[in-house]
């Protein structure tokens, strides 16, 4: 879950967004493809086609389920929506290292993932 | 093979949406274990029946209902989902009628399935 | 063999019902709180078919002016009992 006191902001276009202690956004409907890659710069990620393809499927899971999937659920949907060859965690660890779930989350505005550790 | 024939854990949810957190925090240790990889069995029994009726929605106040978490399951491999037949009869409700599979479960077959779980977790 | 935990009574709540029919032939049911007004007649015909296999804690019996009214098929156990059927069973299950 999101906190509800922010404590830091981060500027994109000229927008002031909220992050919450763990640097996930305060308030969900602040996304936009510009917010994530904010987000990714700030941790030395740039983000090509591999990773929004993704993010887009993290997105379309939230939308759907009203949750962020832990790292197993995460790889199913990806290999369901992007293929068998694309939906296995070697392939998400690469895009989205140390820990995808929580990693590709944050970046696609979504809460933090309740069911992984 | 092994891992295939080795008793899941048992998850009984005996409380309806909209009413306690019992069921959201039952369906929350079902979906944490699922996501550790162990193999986990679904069990709607009581007032737990209602959660597998369809047409459900969120809150008046926009609360949250676990309609979208019953959807979510499959993606955590959660597959093995029963109701008890008697609970069901008892709200005028059938197997076919439900918003969701499920694998109506006997009250002959109930203790076995309670005993044989290798673990059960009560909500 | 099973222990069921139960604290609800039957009075006021399906869930003695339900946790009946979930218990095998050899398994256990001890009442606890709530669960021990049902040791009282008429409610306590709900569990006569468990005769030498349903138990009540006897503070929760005393605490609610029950302890003279406990049906006889239902024995009635203090703690240290209470400890000895957990330590006998397998698993226990509570229903509440």
């Amino acid at each position: 879950m999101a906190a509800t006191n922010p404590t830091r902001h981060l500027v994109v276009d000229g927008r002031e967004v909220a992050l919450d202690p763990e640097g996930y956004l305060v308030d969900l409907q602040a996304w936009t493809p510009a917010v994530a890659e904010a987000l990714a710069a700030e941790e030395g990620r740039e983000l090509t086609a591999d990773h929004w393809e993704v993010i887009e499927v993290l997105r379309a899971f939230y939308a759907r389920y009203e949750a962020a999937p832990a790292m197993r659920p995460l790889v199913k949907a990806v290999g369901l929506e992007l293929g068998a060859e694309k939906g296995r965690s070697l392939h998400l660890m690469r895009l989205f290292p140390d820990s995808p779930a929580k990693v590709a989350a944050r970046l696609a505005g979504l809460p933090k993932p309740t069911n992984c550790l | 093979m092994s891992e295939e024939t080795a008793p899941a854990m048992l998850v009984i949810l005996r409380h309806a949406p909209h009413d306690s957190s019992w069921l959201r925090e039952g369906l929350d240790v079902a979906l944490v274990a699922a996501a550790f990889g162990q193999r986990v069995t679904l069990l709607f029994l009581g007032d737990g029946v209602e959660a597998l009726r369809p047409g459900q929605s969120a809150g008046a106040l926009g609360q949250k209902g676990t309609h979208p978490t019953l959807d979510m399951l499959a993606m955590y491999d959660i597959e093995d989902i029963r109701v008890d037949r008697d609970s069901l009869e008892r709200r005028g409700l059938t197997p076919d009628a439900l918003g969701w599979t499920a694998a109506p479960v006997d009250v002959e077959s109930l203790p076995a399935l309670i005993a044989g779980s290798a673990a059960v977790f009560n909500f | 063999m099973l222990l069921h935990l139960l604290n609800r009574s039957p009075a006021s709540s399906q869930v003695p019902q339900d946790a009946l029919r979930a218990m095998g032939a050899h398994d256990r049911l001890l009442l606890i709180e709530s669960a021990v007004y049902g040791a009282v007649a008429p409610q306590a015909d709900l569990y006569a078919a468990l005769e030498g296999r349903c138990f009540a804690l006897r503070e929760d019996l005393v605490s609610r002016g029950l302890v003279e009214h406990c049906a006889p098929w239902i024995a009635m156990v203090d703690m240290a009992e209470f400890v000895d059927l957990t330590a006998q069973t397998q698993r226990t299950v509570s229903w509440y």
